[in-house]
């Protein structure tokens, strides 16, 4: 159809200006729309460089301040009174504070030093109580703290003596703890079963509870208290909802006499799957 | 032009029930079955089943 | 010739069939796509829990351990480049800004020139079927007014590449090395496609009839098959970063070519584009319909730009229903290649962001219904199913209102500092919410009903179970509805997530069997129908406006929507492998990206009426010694 100048043809500009100022106006609508809802900007997280390689003692020490502050999980109960559910860490000298328990008559462990003391606190709990923080009912001979080197926690060797380093280092002791050797480091790096960031999604309700570290905080096979609620007979005092709704909003309702430790961000964590599986597991358990 | 052959009131209403009779057998089996690949089975009533 | 032939395009099914059939060759694998459970999650290392027994600090490469450990001469594995903000050349305005205008810009054009040969050819072949000229004189039209369209697609493209190479240097060095020799397979076809296009323009009338138009709509098959390569080679590599594959977790290629394209988000993204492309295509071509008709006094002239608006409406509205399946499809995939991407699109700072995507697909949902009941002033039947319109109209304004309510009615100041971890998003992956489930599906169902009487306004059938056709198309409609509002209400707010996201393909399934058996039965219903008179031209010139709101709100919603594709990598040039360390490397505003979407698509809107123009000026000749001439635009 080849176009000819028709003599009626005398509206074309005007039709042109109506449906370019219509057109305009509605790209103009769909701006406003934009621009009146709440405006948010999506920083980027700055970066941070940890080489295991060639680390520093500084860099050693700042490590072992983000693993006890994140990954080690530490500060969820080791939290200065009356927060806390283990005795403070970050108010105390720890140095001071080991020596102080290695004199202890009490005390029937084999650390000769403050370090060792530490480690042993560690990756052994139950090996030396401070009174009053016992699990309930076993006297103080017992500790409910989960050992760090296992699951769920799970920290290295090196990852230890980083902490160690740390809580060494932040009342101005001297650091007794070397630095990873290039094989120890290696071997760590290793022995990593997962790569860059791509865990992968639990396939049982174990598996996710272990992921995302519940037993850590929660004692699954009894009602006593740990840092939050025992999760024995959960089902029977929470409806499916209300254990939904605990895991990913934990502070919305929080049970009579624990603190809100709990994190508040296994919904971003979670896949569905894995949130639905756990809160199955969760209120079948009467 | 074909001759306009229409069906009479009551062919047309039991045509219109049987219609929705099986639409809703289809719908319900549809139901079933797109739940059921998904690894979500029902039960007989539409309830969530296991 | 049949007189009525102009409407027979409506009864006419190889396109309507063509499309759903690519809709559901893809759509299908989409639904078990979507329960199979998440393969693997990207995301940031420290910011999760995980039991990882070592340290690992995200961008930290594990690797360059591994390397200094002995076995590191087996290969020769490069990784990805670690720029630094040094490393990006500053040019004084932002450089994300120019990548951002050029890339839209390409995509714009890219995305037309795809499409539009696609329907010309599908066009063409029903011209050549039912031996209606007028068929092939609008597809030849088609192309006409697209031509100048390729150029600029290359031109734009030169452009962002350039850009591209010069603004983020390690990037595309990266890039190179990953796709390697693809990048000439993906030059050589332009070649390949510029053949194509300028043989079958231009040979359209040398290869009119006979086998000769065999030749011809051999070329445009070719012409689509070129441009779709092209097409898919170049989504590999937007889909590459956002879910790269083929690669380890430093970026080090390890696997083929095949493998680094065949991520998990390839295909989806390749249907999505492919029916947002003719849906678009379609949308473009309309405004220029409407404009011509507008422009024009001449009954002839309006009776056929009139057709060629409603074509290029019934085009761009029956791509768009699918569209958002696709749409569902793909983010399915994302949420199970990351649930980190997932939720940043879905549930965090961009989720306010689908608020301005129900605003403007509401726009063209009602655009495109308005534009079929105008229409329906065309035929003499229509009185029929008149009383219709203003029921789909309210269902129409009420799910839209429905849909573009935000999620927490009244926000609190909490809720807005929170709003990057706002739950209620999470919970269903998509952000699946029943009632707008419900809303979104029910205003799918009111559109194509709106088509099916338009279809049907022009006929009378004839067989004679046609009464017990119509209980059946009733019960269809009714049943669906029932069926997509029980499963909104009952699954979503009475049972567990899980059976809430999958009671959401319930309902997209009753919507497609509404949609799929509408068009089977109807098509044998009017079967040998008699057709009574309609007179094209004969619609308000109000409907047209409709014809320009369409490509308007389109060019705009690819707009936002490749803002969200793009910001759900995050600080990421290639998803967990090469950090974005550019000072650009945060998500903008919602307000922000608007004023660009905007930008991009006033620009492109000045320069598709180049296009025109300078499709016209080839068929205006300066009369001799008159005052100028050319006063067609």
């Amino acid at each position: 159809m080849t176009d000819t100048r028709d003599n009626r043809e005398s509206s074309g500009s005007k039709v042109f200006v109506y449906a370019m100022i219509f057109s305009l106006g509605l790209t103009l609508v769909f701006t406003l729309v934009a621009n009146m809802l709440p405006q948010v900007q999506g920083e980027a997280p700055s970066e941070q460089m940890v080489d295991l390689g060639s680390l520093t003692m500084d860099d050693f020490i700042a490590l072992g301040k983000d693993l006890f502050e994140n990954k080690g999980t530490c500060t969820l109960c080791h939290k200065p009174a009356p927060l806390g559910r283990a005795p403070d860490i970050e108010g105390a000298d720890m140095v001071a504070v080991s020596e102080e328990r290695l004199a202890d008559g009490r005390y029937q462990g084999e650390a000769k030093d403050a370090a060792g003391y530490i480690l042993e606190s560690m990756v052994d709990p139950s090996r030396y109580v401070v009174a009053t923080w016992g699990k309930k009912g076993t006297n103080d001979a017992e500790s409910p703290m989960p050992a760090v080197d296992k699951p769920p926690i799970q920290l290295s060797t090196v990852e230890i003596d980083a902490v160690i380093a740390y809580l060494q280092a932040k009342d101005g002791n001297e650091v007794t703890v070397s630095l990873p050797s290039p094989e120890a480091a290696a071997e760590t790096a290793a022995a990593a079963p997962a790569a860059t960031g791509a865990p992968v999604p639990a396939a049982t309700a174990d598996e996710a509870m272990t992921k995302y570290v519940c037993t850590g905080c929660h004692a699954l096979d009894s009602n006593d208290a740990l840092v939050g609620p025992g999760l024995l007979s959960v089902g029977a005092r929470l409806s499916t909802d209300e254990i939904r709704q605990s895991i990913i909003d934990p502070n919305a309702v929080i049970s009579e006499g624990f603190p809100p430790a709990m994190p508040a961000d296994f919904a971003d964590k979670m896949t569905v799957r894995e949130l639905e599986m756990i809160v199955e597991l969760l209120a079948g358990k009467k | 032009m074909n001759q306009e052959t229409k069906m009479g009131p009551a062919a047309t209403l039991v045509a219109t029930v049987i219609a929705f009779v099986v639409v809703v057998a289809v719908f319900y089996g549809l139901d079933h079955f797109v739940m059921s690949i998904q690894g979500l089975p029902l039960n007989a009533d539409l309830t969530p089943a296991g | 010739m049949k007189n009525n032939s102009p409407r027979q395009l409506i009864s006419q099914t190889p396109l309507a069939i063509l499309l759903w059939v690519i809709f559901l060759v893809g759509f299908v694998p989409g639904i078990s796509g979507a329960s199979t459970v998440q393969a693997a999650e990207g995301t940031g290392v420290e910011t999760r829990i995980a039991p990882v027994g070592r340290v690992q600090v995200e961008g930290q490469p594990i690797v360059e351990v591994e390397v200094t450990a002995a076995d590191a001469a087996e290969t020769e594995l490069i990784a990805a480049p670690r720029p630094s903000r040094k490393d990006y050349p500053n040019i004084g305005v932002s450089s994300r800004a120019v990548v951002w205008i050029l890339a839209q810009m390409h995509l714009f054009f890219g995305a037309l020139v795809l499409a539009v040969p696609l329907f010309v050819l599908v066009i063409e072949l029903t011209g050549m079927i039912t031996g209606d000229d007028r068929y092939d004189d609008m597809a030849h039209e088609f192309m006409k007014i697209s031509l100048v369209g390729f150029s600029l697609t290359a031109i734009i493209g030169g452009s962002l590449a350039l850009a591209l190479f010069m603004l983020y240097p390690d990037f595309m060095a990266y890039m190179m090395r990953v796709f390697g020799a693809q990048w000439l397979v993906y030059a050589g076809l332009f070649f390949l496609e510029s053949f194509f296009l300028y043989t079958y323009y231009y040979g359209w009338n040398a290869f009119r009839y006979g086998n000769k138009k065999w030749l011809h709509l051999t070329l445009g098959l070719m012409l689509n098959a070129s441009g779709m390569t092209i097409m898919v080679l170049a989504n590999s590599w937007a889909t590459f970063m956002m879910a790269p594959s083929g690669v380890n977790e430093v970026g080090a290629v390890v696997g083929n070519i095949w493998e680094v394209m065949k991520g998990p988000l390839w295909n989806p993204i390749n249907l999505h584009r492919f029916i947002a492309n003719i849906a678009f295509g379609g949308a473009v071509v309309g405004a220029y319909a409407a404009f011509k008709f507008l422009s024009t006094r001449d009954p002839a002239l309006r009776a056929h730009y009139d057709w060629m608006g409603y074509t290029s409406n019934f085009i761009a509205i029956l791509a768009f229903l699918p569209l958002p399946f696709a749409g569902y499809w793909l983010m399915a995939e994302i949420y199970a290649y990351s649930q980190q991407m997932g939720i940043t699109a879905m549930g965090g700072i961009l989720a306010w962001l689908f608020i301005v995507q129900a605003v403007l697909i509401g726009t063209i949902l009602l655009a495109g219904n308005f534009y079929l009941w105008s229409g329906m002033s065309r035929t003499e039947g229509s009185v029929r199913y008149q009383w219709l319109i203003k029921y789909i109209a309210a269902t129409l304004v009420i799910c839209f209102l429905i849909w573009v309510t935000p999620h927490t009615l009244i926000l609190s100041a909490r809720e807005i500092a929170a709003l990057g971890g706002s739950h209620h998003h999470i919970l269903g992956p998509l952000g699946i919410m029943p009632a707008k489930n419900i809303a979104v599906n029910l205003m799918l169902i009111a559109t194509f009903l709106s088509f099916q009487i338009y279809r049907r306004s022009d006929k009378v059938a004839t067989v004679s179970w046609a009464p017990a056709g119509n209980a059946l198309i009733v019960a269809i409609y009714v049943v669906a509805v029932a069926n997509i509002i029980f499963a909104g209400v009952y699954y979503g707010y009475f049972t567990n997530t899980l059976y809430k996201v999958g009671s959401s393909v319930m309902q997209v399934v009753s919507t497609l069997v509404v949609i799929i058996t509408g068009i089977v039965i109807d098509s044998l219903i009017f079967k040998n129908a008699k057709t009574l008179p309609s007179h094209w031209g004969r619609i308000p010139d109000r409907a047209q406006y409709a014809l320009f709101a369409l490509p308007i709100a389109f060019t705009w919603l690819m707009g936002l929507m490749g803002y969200v594709r793009s910001s759900v990598k995050t600080h990421w040039h290639v998803y967990t492998v090469m950090k974005d360390n550019s000072p650009d490397n945060f998500i903008p505003t919602i307000g922000y990206a608007g004023n660009m979407i905007t930008i991009v698509t006033v620009l492109f809107l000045l320069m598709v009426l180049f296009m025109f123009w300078v499709a016209n000026l080839g068929s205006t000749r300066q009369p001799e010694a008159s005052a100028d001439g050319g006063a067609t635009v």
